[in-house]
């Protein structure tokens, strides 16, 4: 465990057991006590990665191996940005008010423990936390899709964490022990590496089902359809990053993949995120529903991820973390902005909706900066991270890979485009007649992203420094 | 600072950062947020032309942002990127004037004038960069820009229209990031100013004209432009007569021109893909009803003749193709805007609808002629001296079937836009609508672009000496 960290898993814990009893008489001090937890959560994060002397030292006194803090202020901001646009979507009569927000924060702690820890037991315990929450989350609304979504989830996930206990235990017979540092040293060595690698396949494809990678991503359109509107955009920006995505750079780090070692691995896993990126950009063309789509697109981003951890080269680790930040913010902003228009509207239906640019001008725009730069549209966020992608794969002679990587931004391109034409231009359809822009407060989460999307493409220098020292902390 | 180097910073960077402050400017009033733009405009091309004395001293002036990498943004004010800037600004600026009466009627009139000044500072962006990775970073937002230019009107077949623009001319940017990217591993480095004499492999060169051809409209890429014509007039003005599709002729000089040696068979390969583009849009222009369309096929045969005085391989030609970018650009916005005011004021962009205009809208039918003949390349207008470099030089290459291609193209283009100018102007009165001559600053703009055209052909002296100046310091591989 990283113990600097500890904090920021302990406190929301603490809040989210003290939510219910503080909300008994007060429904709102539920909302209050959670947002003010991870706000000051953020702050304090904040401070420690972003103060002066840090920047001016070229992030070289970043605590950890600096990839976990990130992580964690990543994890805090998605946090407060869905405990934020909660506290002004959820209606005022729902029953179970205070343990959505105490699941909300027992998902933050469970996030943060999973990027904290050191071995690989207290991560499986983490995950396991962090699927229970949002196998409860997903329900939050008790309609029928939102069982149908939990349920997809429950079958489809649970099977993976047996993938991922079965090789954990494989592993502590053949390593005898489940450091992450036993596993790295044991990589470096020179000894046969037959049964610690079978065991990390199993880990590993346990996390590619959970990440929700081709051809196991059949329930993530389910879930985050389903999902309650607030909480998709909590399942897609972070949870399914930290529970899958996140575990896979790490392994991908452990076993070495940069110097050639479990060679098949790495290329299974490359495989697979190209195919995801192919499958899920294809598949996204052909959705009516904004949030299936924005799902699908999640799949093919997630398999940008991917690809670049199979890699595994300094360039491609950097790449794959700067993507997984770029992700998480504009696939937040897009999720919120579609429960904005739910909201409005009372459907994401694509067809029913039209001509929305004049009523919701904001929620318009702020989709406009998060699509392209999930297109990798310069000089936005998402066109650096999947730059430092593509260079890696051409620098490694894969240039079949980067050529196809590159050129299936175009696709992503054209279904948001088909997106932003149905959604808000075109005529007002019966659906969105009289329809108003939502409320400040629940502007001000895609806002502040948006406003995030577009520093990090600008500051590309400062935080190409930071996540230079996180992949030479990580991987040396 | 240099006072230069803080031309060249303020160039590119008040229109860009300028173009987010006018949603702002408008939340004063609608007066203040027009002059906004249009100062912005003006101010954007004094900084350009200011740079103007500095280079023909045979200097230059550049500026460097680290980024990590080798990503450096570089701005670097040459002779080629301070010509194209002007005459860029200079249009734009003109078009933004124009734009004050022409648009003030529509929607989105603040987004309007946004991404126009957006446009024209990424514009500046891409002429000034040294540097390969942000010619493509500002690449792909004129690419933004003019996405939601096209797109002004917001009718489904208006926006389809848009995100066919966007698509293919993104399609060709992303093949032209892997030349790039072809490049930077190769020589390490995307600094143009690096690479000058380099040779440059096939496959990089063939991924980069790409991007070119579709930028500029060319063929097998040309459909989108003349699809983009359900823009507002201004808009296509701007994106594709004057601006946007010079943006590939451009980058073929800066990266094929002065920087590259293009591998041999290359120049050739674009000769005849110019050369066939030239015909079958020539073939086009002289049978569609539509007179944004025509225009837009026409721009698509003349950008064709840019590539054959780039492609031709030795100066006369490049002098002239550069000469042929000034020249277009003024007068085929002319045409464009002509064609705002008339299809304005005649309700229809329907030839056959049109007919006897020249009594009701004179000044109009005027400003259309004197552009029409300097697209023609009648002497004594600009257009023709442009043409004559480009064919004469084109003739020392030696490359008959080429040659000949152009040559009908040329005569095909004469067609046309006699075509066009008696369908509009001349014979029976069409009787649709009760047309009339367009507002003060509409026709003032359009004749000065007009008188402009006639004046750069008497003065031809001055830009023809600055091109080829500009061709015997910059030029490589050049005979």
């Amino acid at each position: 465990m990283d113990k600097g960290l500890l904090a920021y898993l302990l406190i929301p814990l603490l809040s989210a057991v003290i939510i219910p009893f503080a909300a008994r008489t007060r429904p709102k001090m539920a909302d209050i006590l959670a947002n003010v937890t991870l706000l000051a959560g953020l702050a304090n994060l904040l401070w420690l990665a972003l103060r002066p002397s840090m920047i001016a030292g070229g992030f070289a006194d970043i605590p950890g191996d600096g990839l976990s803090l990130l992580l964690v202020a990543a994890v805090y901001l998605v946090g407060l940005c869905v405990t934020f646009f909660s506290a002004y979507f959820i209606e005022e009569g729902l029953p179970n008010r205070p343990a959505y927000y105490s699941l909300l924060l027992v998902s933050v702690a469970a996030m943060t423990g999973v990027v904290t820890t050191t071995d690989f037991f207290t991560l499986y315990v983490f995950i396991e936390v962090l699927a229970v929450t949002s196998f409860a989350l997903i329900t939050t609304d008790d309609s029928s899709a939102g069982i149908e979504g939990a349920l997809k989830y429950f079958f489809l996930t649970f099977p993976a964490s047996v993938l991922i206990i079965v090789g954990i235990a494989i592993l502590m017979m053949t390593l005898g022990s489940l450091s992450y540092e036993n596993l790295r040293l044991f990589m470096a060595s020179d000894a046969p590496a037959g049964p610690v690698t079978f065991a990390s396949a199993l880990i590993m494809l346990g996390f590619i089902v959970k990440s929700g990678v081709v051809p196991f991503h059949t329930w993530t359109p389910d879930a985050y359809q389903g999902a309650y509107a607030p909480v998709s955009a909590h399942l897609a920006g972070i949870v399914t990053k930290i529970s899958g995505v996140y575990a896979i750079i790490k392994l991908a780090t452990l076993l070495r993949f940069f110097d050639g070692r479990a060679q098949a691995l790495s290329e299974m896993l490359m495989f697979l995120g190209m195919l995801s990126i192919a499958v899920g950009a294809l598949a996204a063309l052909k959705q009516t529903n904004f949030k299936r789509m924005l799902a699908f697109s999640s799949i093919s981003q997630i398999g940008y991820i991917v690809l670049a951890a199979g890699l595994g080269t300094p360039l491609a680790i950097m790449g794959a973390v700067f993507h997984l930040i770029n992700h998480a913010t504009f696939k937040t902003v897009l999720f919120l902005n579609s429960a904005s228009l739910e909201k409005s509207t009372g459907t994401t239906d694509m067809d029913k909706l039209g001509g929305m640019e004049h009523s919701m001008p904001w929620t318009s725009w702020t989709s406009i900066v998060a699509l392209l730069s999930t297109a990798g549209v310069p000089p936005l966020s998402g066109f650096w991270s999947k730059l430092l992608i593509i260079l890696a794969l051409w620098e490694s002679g894969l240039r079949v890979y980067a050529v196809l990587a590159l050129l299936f931004s175009i696709v992503t391109l054209a279904y948001f485009m088909m997106m932003q034409k149905k959604v808000f231009f075109g005529k007002k359809t019966p659906a969105s007649e009289r329809v108003q822009e939502v409320s400040a407060p629940l502007l001000a989460p895609v806002v502040l992203m948006s406003a995030i999307i577009v520093a990090l493409g600008l500051l590309f220098p400062y935080f190409y420094a930071y996540v230079k020292v996180v992949a030479e902390r990580i991987i040396l | 600072m240099d006072l230069p180097i803080q031309m060249l910073i303020t160039a590119v960077a008040v229109p860009v950062f300028g173009a987010f402050l006018i949603p702002i400017a408008a939340k004063v009033s609608v007066p203040t947020r027009n002059a906004f733009a249009v100062l912005l405009g003006l101010f954007t091309f004094f900084a350009a032309a200011s740079l103007m004395k500095l280079v023909v001293g045979g200097q230059t002036a550049s500026w460097t942002l680290a980024f990590p990498r080798g990503f450096d943004l570089i701005l670097h004010a040459d002779m080629l990127s301070v010509f194209m800037a002007s005459i860029s600004a200079f249009v734009s600026a003109i078009i933004l004037i124009y734009s004050l009466d022409y648009i003030s009627h529509y929607d989105n009139q603040t987004e309007y004038y946004a991404m126009v000044v957006l446009f024209l500072g990424s514009m500046m962006g891409l002429v000034f960069s040294a540097s390969l990775l942000w010619m493509y970073v500002f690449w792909e937002m004129t690419g933004f820009a003019s996405w939601r230019l096209v797109g002004f009107f917001r009718s489904d077949k208006d926006v389809a229209k848009a995100n066919k623009t966007i698509l293919v001319t993104v399609f060709g940017a992303l093949c032209m990031l892997v030349g790039i990217i072809m490049i930077y591993f190769d020589y390490g480095t995307l600094d143009l100013r690096a690479l000058h004499g380099q040779a440059i492999s096939y496959a990089a060169a063939g991924f980069i004209l790409v991007g070119i051809l579709s930028k500029s409209a060319t063929l097998p890429f040309s459909t989108w432009l003349p699809d983009a014509g359900v823009a507002p007039s201004t808009v296509t003005s701007l994106l594709h007569a004057a601006v946007l599709v010079k943006i590939g002729v451009y980058a073929y000089a800066r990266i094929f021109g002065v920087t590259f040696a293009a591998p041999d068979g290359f120049s050739t390969a674009v000769l005849y893909i110019a050369g066939a583009s030239a015909l079958v849009s020539a073939g086009a222009a002289l049978i569609d009803t539509d007179i944004k369309r025509i225009i837009a096929y026409s721009t698509i045969s003349q950008l064709a003749f840019i590539f054959l005085g780039l492609a031709s391989g030795n100066k006369t030609a490049f002098a002239g193709a550069l000469l042929y970018i000034l020249m277009h650009s003024i007068a085929k916005a002319g045409l464009f805007l002509c064609a705002g005011i008339i299809e304005q004021n005649a309700h229809t962009k329907d030839i056959n609808q049109m007919g006897g205009l020249f009594s009701s809208m004179p000044v109009t039918g005027a400003a259309f002629a004197l552009c029409s003949l300097s697209v023609m390349g009648i002497p004594p207008f600009g257009g023709f001296f442009s043409k004559f470099m480009v064919f004469s030089g084109a003739a020392q290459n030696g490359n008959l079937p080429v040659l000949l291609m152009f040559l009908a193209g040329a005569v095909m283009t004469l067609l046309y836009l006699v075509r066009l100018f008696y369908k509009i102007f001349l014979g029976e009165p069409g009787g649709h609508g009760n047309p009339k001559e367009g507002s003060y600053t509409m026709v003032a703009s359009v004749m000065a672009l007009a008188l402009i055209g006639l004046a750069l052909g008497a003065l031809i002296y001055y830009p023809s000496a600055y091109t080829e100046l500009l061709t015997n310091n910059l030029g490589v591989n050049l005979q």
